[in-house]
């Protein structure tokens, strides 16, 4: 099953890779470059708002620091074969993973709705000194990346495999936390902190490693961000709405789960750029935005995956119990029923499925 | 030789309330020691101080021949002195299995490089689940336990750590007759393995059948303690519990 499943991914990334080969129009791969932009952004978010429980509202901030970092370095530094800026998202990335420690370890001192509140105002401060570092950050005015050397035809593509790389490199991560002993920390983190630390699980370590990982990931789409637009403002740069985006796509997928960011964000990307070009460019789009969250929360409050994965396993369950009685066990103590092996099996994979 | 636990004039207080007000008592290595009390004692806030869940305002702990006093909960953890909670406090979405491998109080090395359940993760907690007959929900959800099956859950899985000290609180609270039973039975078994323990219990006749010495706290002291015939004929003792 697991096997399956990787290779599913594999597939998909496969597929990813080879989109640009079959000559999209221009507005389709720009759509698709911020849709792994939110898909990167929203698997980083779920590292830390999903496997540990940690609603974080300021990751906005973290992607300013990377657009700025960016948009710093080329203002002084020239670039000629164009992929220079792209090699240095590594640093960019390390860079805000370090700014994210002493915050992170602050932050987190506080817990669910109020470290949200924490976290967002950790976006109106950096807002506020992107706008008000006049000497560094340009203000209002912005600042200027100088463009790649590359044709009008083909210019977006180096920006699309260096986010398909990065969104390989944040499933990967994910993935590899899931199946580690960090996963199962972050999951008791989740659960029950002041439990987790009791029975020694080191939970003040996994939860900021898992924090400045996501936070520099972050970062590094907002290098790619600013290297692509070309000319990056405070009020773009440190937007709430990109917060708001990658929180909404996590839930909508499902928290906690390896794919459910990417697939939240696949769906609400598009629907974002579609409903912004039906409706012009006026903000109404934010209303039915707002209508999207409103549904999830009424209809699907755990996401996407995880209903889909318990639907799936109540049915499974379903098909095992109906072919006779046989095998009952011999009844459990109170309240938790033993079950025929078989079940057990389904159970576990579907638990597996859980962390998928 | 000196006591495995030591605590010495240990104090918090809430606001103006002396919740442990100067509090000394020893557990001697060996023993299943109680400490009872009525409502209110202090015997919970106690516990917390004990086991570095809340910093004491004054006193010192020692365990097994050093000073812990300020250390957190999880560094005591690993030194081997584990608790349990009143309320069963397991992971609910987590698997049975995972619930004990999690509390295997982990390096970090062991953290970065194994697996979430490794093969001997595996295998030591299905001889411990079995011990505890939970083998059969070993995949379920601890979700989908029932109350009773959660406490020996919590149970089982802070020994998979190897603690020498266990600090249960009310083991028995909530659970059915049946379940009381079983869960003596495995204190005794895990006594006999070596392990000592320390109990907070309203349950009197299993208190009075498991636990020698017993030491009785009313409001935040240590007012007796010894065996269970002397402190059931204590004066001090009965004055707490029934009022003068």
């Amino acid at each position: 099953m697991t096997r399956l499943r990787s290779s599913g991914g594999l597939l998909f990334f496969v597929i990813l890779a080879a989109l640009p080969s079959f000559n999209l129009a221009h507005w389709v791969l720009n759509m698709l470059i911020f849709t792994l932009m939110f898909a990167v952004m929203a698997s980083a978010w779920n590292l830390v708002g999903g496997l540990a429980g940690y609603p974080s509202l300021g990751h906005a901030a973290f992607f300013g620091v990377g657009a700025y970092a960016e948009a710093l370095w080329f203002g002084h530094h020239s670039v000629t074969s164009g992929w220079e800026p792209f090699l240095m998202l590594p640093a960019i990335g390390v860079l805000a993973a370090l700014i994210g420690w002493p915050i992170g370890a602050v932050a987190m001192r506080t817990r669910t709705d109020v470290f949200a509140i924490v976290t967002i105002t950790l976006l109106f401060v950096a807002q506020g000194f992107a706008f008000n570092l006049h000497s560094i950050t340009g203000g209002a005015q912005g600042l200027a990346v100088p463009p790649g050397p590359w044709s009008a035809a083909t210019y977006d593509r180096p920006f699309y495999y260096v986010l398909v790389a990065l969104l390989g490199l944040a499933v990967g991560i994910t993935a590899a936390t899931l199946r580690s002993k960090i996963g199962l920390s972050l999951a008791a983190v989740r659960g029950d902190e002041d439990k987790a630390r009791g029975i020694g699980v080191r939970t003040t370590g996994v939860k900021l490693l898992a924090f400045c990982v996501s936070v520099g990931l972050t970062a590094m789409v907002g290098g790619v961000w600013a290297y692509y637009e070309g000319f990056i403002y405070p009020q773009f740069a440190i937007d709430p709405l990109i917060t708001i985006a990658i929180v909404l796509m996590t839930f909508l997928g499902g928290r906690a789960t390896l794919w459910g960011p990417v697939l939240g964000a696949f769906i609400l990307e598009s629907a974002q750029q579609l409903l912004a070009y039906q409706l012009g460019g006026s903000q109404v789009y934010l209303i039915a935005y707002a209508l999207v969250f409103l549904l999830i929360m009424l209809l699907l409050p755990r996401g996407i995956l995880p209903t889909a994965q318990e639907r799936l396993r109540h049915r499974r369950r379903r098909l095992d119990a109906a072919p006779g009685p046989a095998g009952t066990g011999s009844g459990g103590s109170a309240g938790g029923t033993s079950r025929s092996g078989s079940t057990n099996g389904v159970v576990a994979s579907a638990t597996g499925g859980a962390q998928a | 030789m000196s006591p495995l636990l030591e605590v010495t004039e240990l104090t918090k207080t809430f606001g103006g309330v002396h919740a442990v007000d100067g509090c000394s008592l020893a557990v001697e290595a060996g023993t299943v020691t109680a400490l009872i009390g009525p409502n209110g004692s202090g015997k919970t806030t106690l516990f917390n101080l004990i086991t570095g869940y809340l910093r004491s305002d004054s006193g010192r702990v020692r365990f097994n021949g050093r000073d812990v006093t300020g250390l957190d909960a999880g560094a005591l953890y690993r030194h081997g002195l584990s608790r349990t909670f009143q309320q069963a406090r397991v992971f609910p979405q987590l698997s049975v299995a995972e619930n004990m491998v999690v509390a295997g109080g982990y390096g970090w090395r062991q953290l970065l490089g194994s697996r979430r359940v490794s093969r001997s993760d595996r295998a030591r907690a299905d001889e411990l689940l079995e011990e505890f007959r939970l083998s059969h929900v070993a995949d379920l959800l601890a979700a989908e336990l029932s109350y009773g099956q959660r406490k020996l859950l919590e149970f089982a899985a802070v020994l998979m750590s190897e603690p020498t000290l266990v600090l249960l609180d009310e083991p028995t609270a909530g659970v059915n007759p049946v379940m009381i039973e079983t869960m003596e039975r495995h204190i005794r078994a895990r006594h006999a393995a070596g392990i000592t323990f320390l109990v907070v219990e309203h349950d009197m006749t299993f208190v009075m059948r498991l636990c020698d010495p017993v030491i009785v706290l009313d409001q935040g002291r240590t007012i007796a303690s010894g065996t269970p015939a002397q402190v059931q004929s204590d004066a001090l003792v009965l004055d707490a519990y029934l009022g003068s």
